[in-house]
């Protein structure tokens, strides 16, 4: 829109906060004198108004950019692929539902060298920002992007004075400011269940499935030690997940606790999508 | 029995645009219960609606009456009826019951069939819908088809109206007598000045919006209320509120000029003002069956009602159309939509080809809409486009587009941004970012900023008077929805 219409419009800014009381409205410029040229009109406040009404219609239809502006400088360059869509709509899931597999599905994600999906990047950051290990661990994960994206949204930065990005954050390298391991953190599991856990490699899913299973058939099991039970799934070796989904599959219907079961199977077979998601298509083809 | 010719029934069309509008209804085939006699001609049109319009027209004393939705008289299917009728398509035949009240209400012929040159569409009897029937010859402007006869007849009119058309005619006058009101309020504000702390009382505006909605301009009132909110809640409030007064004015003086408006303008007038479409009636309109890309969904909190928009594409029209739901708390709102998904479906639009569509029948997908993404534009073009869409409807509070453009900062404000000119980004002082905190920030910006990395990025935005709203990112292998969120405490909104 033209400079004219601009400055008319100001004009009539001004007037309008005084009010045609205080203030006579301002001169009609060229094309506007014409649309609002109107007899019927007899008091000031009327030919402001129709004023107003005419300008603001010529303003929006004579919508024009601003000058254009310098791009900002990108992040530095990262050669891993992006993690698959449906492994970043997972993120979410945990989230939302089995925040005990974060762990897992970073560390997982880092080690089979995908890098965090943009779309994540900043929510992830921002919810880890007062957790160095987690927020460590996730700006390795999200890479040259974290440190460019800090810097203009400050918020999802590390909290308490810390909030610096490592240069050289790498996996399990310690950064200037932090550690980062990709070790997973332990989880309290009592001694009786965690024993199951050294079952032998092959057995351990069998066993651990059969004990759980057992216990929810006899109501050893109820509410109150779900907790343990998904510290205890949550770090069953993978290898045997596959078994205990199998287990309590076919258990289920005979849990006492009916929806701690389901609830468990549900942890079971999370995990292993998860971690299937985040298999690289070269790695399983080996 | 003389039949009237084609120019006697464009003589009595409230446009040309009517005419057109009624020519292809003039089908037998459309209609049941067709029949003619001396003194009327009548018929129910049957569109794809559930109940079909009953139409009568009295073609001896020059009347008319339809149940359809529309505010012009006579409206198609008066004019389709009479183009029948004329075309000797129409049998002879005894008036059903409905008719024969109906003209029996009408009282005797008194008046001859209109002119053929230079009729004025408002000659004629009393007739209860007849445009301007028995008026005293006004300002065409201030004329108007539905005005009630009453209005127009003098203290000794007997108003023995059908009662569908009595509440109509009582539901524009009360319209009327609204924008005449809010009209009034306008002017006052321009004389005592926006600087008056009587705005900055919400009661100020709140009894305005009342008032607006016992006049039955419902929309008017939910924008004079959002204005309330408006009033000191940024350095340049003044200028936002004044914006918004100049577009009331608008829309008032439009509202009272319905009849010297283009159809397709004076329908989407109506519905800004706040005339109720049944979505029956909607659903009845030809439907736009396309390829509809979901290009872009936004939440905003409007009073106490949560509103949700779909931007959908169509691939082979390149049109745009406005899908629209609303929870209140606890509510949920439609979430048979997925942004970056295309669906084959009848879109069937609100009255005057508005943006804002129903969805009909759905014939295929939804599917990613990898190959079918909407097609962006430069910065420069989009300020076109949206600028021509304003042009035409200047009221309207959102328009969308597609840009391929970089976010970027000038001077503390985000913008996108080519080599062609930038639009601002809308500050978000109210919502929350993806990662859940409150704050001066463009909705969606960090995500926005994590997917371009700074770089050109394919984008919906929706543009409003404060500033584009970043809605979509369209990646290469799919879309990224970044559009404003519900709060889901208050409203189901997955």
């Amino acid at each position: 829109m033209s400079a004219n219409v601009m400055s008319h419009w100001e004009q009539l800014v001004t007037v309008a906060l005084l009010g045609t009381d205080r203030r006579d409205p301002p001169d009609v410029p060229g094309p506007v004198a014409d649309l609002v040229a109107d007899a019927v009109r007899p008091s000031p406040a009327e030919r402001m108004l129709a004023e107003v009404a005419a300008v603001t219609a010529i303003r929006r239809g004579g919508l024009l950019p601003l000058a254009p502006a310098t791009p900002l400088p990108g992040p530095g360059v990262d050669d891993r692929p992006r993690c698959p869509r449906r492994a970043s709509d997972r993120w979410r899931h945990l989230v939302a539902s089995w925040p005990v597999l974060e762990d897992e599905w970073m560390i997982t994600l880092i080690a089979c060298g995908w890098r965090v999906d943009p779309e994540i990047a900043a929510p992830m950051l921002g919810r880890h920002r007062r957790d160095p290990v987690r927020w460590g661990r996730a700006v390795v994960g999200v890479g040259p992007l974290a440190e460019w994206l800090v810097e203009f949204v400050p918020s999802i930065a590390l909290a308490g004075g810390r909030g610096g990005v490592g240069t050289n954050a790498e996996p399990g390298i310690a950064g200037p400011d932090r550690d980062v391991t990709l070790e997973l953190p332990d989880l309290p599991i009592p001694a009786e269940l965690g024993a199951l856990l050294v079952a032998p490699g092959a057995e351990v899913g069998k066993v651990v499935g059969q004990e759980i299973a057992a216990g929810l058939a006899a109501g050893r099991f109820g509410p109150a030690h779900r907790i343990v039970l998904v510290n205890l799934l949550a770090r069953v070796p993978s290898s045997g997940l596959a078994d205990i989904e199998t287990v309590l599959t076919s258990g289920q219907p005979g849990a006492v606790d009916f929806a701690l079961a389901a609830s468990l199977l549900d942890l079971v077979r999370t995990r292993r999508t998860m971690l299937d998601e985040l298999v690289r298509p070269e790695a399983s083809d080996r | 029995m003389t039949r009237w010719s084609v120019e006697q029934v464009e003589a009595i069309a409230p446009s040309a645009a009517s005419m057109s509008a009624a020519r292809p209804v003039a089908a037998v085939s459309r209609w049941r219960g067709l029949g003619a006699d001396d003194r009327a001609v009548w018929g129910a049109f049957h569109g794809s609606g559930a109940e079909p319009y009953d139409t009568m027209v009295d073609h001896a004393a020059v009347g008319f009456s339809c149940s359809c939705p529309s505010r012009r008289v006579p409206c198609k299917h008066a004019l389709a009826l009479l183009l029948l009728w004329i075309d000797g398509q129409i049998a002879d035949g005894v008036p059903p019951a409905t008719v024969a009240g109906w003209l029996a209400r009408r009282g005797p012929v008194v008046v001859k069939p209109p002119q053929d040159e230079g009729a004025d569409a408002g000659a004629g009897s009393g007739a209860e819908s007849d445009p301007g029937a028995g008026s005293t010859p006004e300002p065409a402007p201030e004329r108007n088809a539905s005005v009630p006869d009453d209005r127009l007849a003098g203290p000794d009119h007997h108003d023995d109206r059908p009662d569908g058309d009595r509440s109509r005619d009582d539901r524009v006058a009360r319209m009327y007598d609204g924008l005449n009101e809010l009209d009034r309020w306008l002017v006052d504000r321009m004389r005592t000045g926006l600087a008056d702390p009587a705005l900055a009382r919400f009661e100020t505006w709140d009894a305005l919006a009342s008032r607006l909605v016992d006049a039955r301009a419902g929309s008017l009132a939910n924008r004079v209320r959002r204005l309330a909110g408006v009033v000191g809640a940024s350095p340049d409030w003044h200028e936002l509120v004044l914006d918004e007064i100049g577009l009331l004015h608008l829309l008032s003086q439009a509202g009272r000029r319905l009849t010297t408006l283009s159809d397709p303008l004076a329908d989407r007038v109506a519905t800004t003002i706040g005339w109720q479409v049944r979505q029956l009636d909607v659903l009845a309109n030809v439907p736009d069956t396309d390829d509809w890309v979901v290009a872009g969904r936004s939440d905003t909190r409007e009073d106490r009602i949560e509103v949700r928009r779909f931007w959908l594409r169509g691939a082979t029209s390149n049109r745009w159309a406005l899908v629209l739901s609303f929870a209140a708390y606890r509510q949920s709102l439609d979430t048979s939509l997925h942004v970056g998904t295309v669906v084959r479906a009848d879109l069937h639009r609100y009255p005057g080809g508005a943006l804002r569509s129903l969805v009909g029948d759905r014939f295929d997908g939804p599917e990613p809409a990898i190959a079918a993404a909407p097609p962006a534009s430069s910065v420069s073009a989009a300020c076109t486009e949206i600028g021509s869409m304003l042009a035409v409807e200047p009221w309207l509070d959102r328009v969308p587009a597609v840009v391929r453009a970089a976010p970027t900062r000038v001077e503390g404000r985000w913008v996108l941004t080519d080599d062609t000119g930038a639009l601002p980004l809308r500050i978000d002082s109210v919502g929350t970012g993806q990662s859940g905190r409150a704050g001066q920030v463009p909705s969606g910006l960090e995500v926005l900023l994590a997917v371009s990395g700074g770089r050109p990025v394919d984008l919906t935005i929706e543009w409003t008077p404060t500033g584009v709203v970043p809605l979509t990112i369209h990646r290469v292998d799919d879309a990224v929805d970044i559009g404003p969120r519900a709060d889901p405490s208050f409203v189901g909104a997955a």
